[in-house]
């Protein structure tokens, strides 16, 4: 089984012919690609996202789930800053459909800033990953100055033991080769997806040689052929590539295949 | 036929590249099924005097001269840049050249750039720009490189008719002049298709459906880059077999008159 552990939905356009044709287009995709299952944020809403502003995108997730059944499952996506409303929001969601299997955190916080806390104690009690948006680059930094790094997650990861934490986008966050060397010396609670439109020859084969087979996530991040040439294209063992392209995340989220 | 208009030999200078020797490059091709490509140079982009890395290629392919076809990397702010040129087309027998004003300090359009074109035009050669070599968020801490404007190098094919250009790397081409404007503009340009997109934004149909398949090239990157992305685009391209034959090698053959 294969599990795009990293994409976005749209939600339904109600004023369009086929209001799902955005979410049409992923699955698609999938189709094509032989994806089976995409885990799904919805995060089209101006940042830093207010209350209203992630609910809204949050049930129209959840109509994305709910209209394209056991193709997509769900990431509870919210903004740290708004300590109660976020943590009732991922009881919300979590509650509210039994394939949402996550929260998704965007570049609001660092994740080791205290304010994100909460969500991550919340995240544990629920016994979901968290899905971190992250990069480390020498450009841009003032496009997203809290984007956290593969660091400030394995220093989460090292404070809760407990949390199930997931670096995003090896291919598309800048030094992916920085990214899998902090990941490779952190602890076994912080793992990596190999999303992005970056398809470095050699991203994946270091990934899996520095961080191992057991915490990498096969994920497309939207570049839907970069995900999928590089699961089936790396120069890895056939067992390596099972496990990223589905079984770790399976096993992350306590699913059957 | 696989014949790939983007491949490299040599070093970078910001991340170890694997296979990049002409024998170790050459079994890669052959694990991906290609069968020839266009290498330049990789360590010359960096190389303040570039035709080292010219040098340094011509060496490298001498004995695989039948499936590595060369191109120079010139840099026409340098001393003595086109004895650089005169030797890339009278020792190493190219075909075309490769610019990187990013890298070298010079803008698509500016003075250095036009010399650098009517140097082509006066050899024939085909003039190849590369939107990107690697991606800006991965920037060395102490060079920046910003992606070429596609709209500039649409610029660059409108003033000069006569010379034959191709364009690596690029992404949002369906935006850019090149496209939207492309009846207008002359049709001496040619586009590498490695990163336009096959889904969702469909940009890669776009560019078949605007320029036609004799206008669109098959590369990969390699050996920066890992292959794969651009075999699924072009699997699940929407159009007849004969046009993804051309885009997979014929329409390079034909350009750079080879078999």
């Amino acid at each position: 089984m294969i599990v795009d552990c990293h994409a976005h939905v749209r939600g339904p356009f109600e004023d369009r012919d086929d209001p799902w044709e955005q979410d049409r287009l992923l699955l698609e995709a999938c189709d094509a690609l032989g994806i089976d299952v995409a885990c799904v944020s919805h995060l089209g809403t101006p940042r830093p996202a207010t209350p209203d502003g992630f609910r809204e995108v949050n049930r129209k997730m959840l109509k994305s789930l709910e209209e394209f059944r056991g193709r997509f499952w769900g990431y509870c996506y919210v903004n740290p800053g708004w300590t109660a409303e976020a943590l009732e929001e991922i009881d919300y969601c979590l509650g509210a459909d039994e394939d949402c299997i996550g929260v998704k955190l965007y570049n609001e916080y660092k994740i080791n800033d205290p304010v994100v806390r909460p969500v991550i104690e919340k995240c544990i009690e629920h016994d979901v990953p968290i899905l971190e948006h992250a990069g480390y680059s020498w450009v841009n930094i003032e496009k997203q100055p809290s984007i956290s790094t593969a660091a400030d997650i394995v220093d989460v990861g090292e404070a809760y033991p407990e949390a199930k934490l997931i670096v995003a986008h090896l291919g598309g966050g800048g030094d992916w080769e920085w990214a899998v060397r902090a990941v490779a010396a952190g602890p076994p609670n912080v793992g990596a997806d190999i999303s992005g439109s970056v398809v470095d020859e050699g991203l994946v084969e270091y990934a899996v040689e520095k961080i191992g087979d057991d915490r990498l996530y096969f994920a497309c991040d939207m570049s839907m052929t970069a995900g999928m040439g590089k699961l089936q294209y790396s120069d890895i063992s056939e067992e390596a590539r099972q496990k990223i392209g589905g079984e770790n995340f399976l096993k992350l989220i306590g699913r059957e295949a | 036929m696989k014949f790939d208009c983007n491949a490299y030999l040599g070093h970078w200078y910001a991340r170890q590249i694997r296979h990049n020797t002409a024998p170790e490059l050459l079994s890669f091709m052959d694990s991906h099924d290609i069968d020839r490509a266009v290498v330049g140079s990789l360590s010359a982009v960096m190389y303040r005097n570039v035709q080292m890395g010219n040098e340094e290629l011509a060496a490298e392919i001498e004995d695989y001269r039948d499936r590595l076809i060369p191109f120079g990397v010139i840099n026409p702010t340098y001393i003595d840049w086109e004895s650089d040129l005169d030797w890339c087309v009278d020792e190493l027998g190219v075909k075309g050249i490769r610019i990187y004003p990013q890298y070298h300090s010079y803008e698509v359009g500016d003075e250095a750039c036009e010399a650098v074109c009517e140097a082509c035009a006066d050899r024939d050669l085909i003039c190849t720009l590369i939107q990107r070599q690697v991606d800006y968020r991965q920037s060395h801490p102490m060079v920046d490189a910003p992606d070429l404007v596609l709209d500039d190098i649409a610029g660059l094919c409108e003033a000069h008719p006569d010379i034959t250009f191709m364009i690596l790397n690029g992404l949002g081409y369906g935006g850019s002049r090149l496209i939207t404007e492309a009846a207008d503009l002359p049709d001496n340009y040619y586009i590498e298709m490695s990163r336009s997109s096959a889904f969702i934004s469909k940009e890669l149909k776009t560019v078949v459906d605007t320029l036609g398949d004799d206008r669109v090239l098959f590369g990969t990157g390699i050996p920066m880059k890992n292959p794969g992305p651009v075999f699924l685009k072009l699997k699940n391209l929407d159009i007849s077999d004969e046009g993804k034959d051309r885009i997979f090698g014929d329409n390079l053959a034909r350009l750079l008159d080879v078999q």
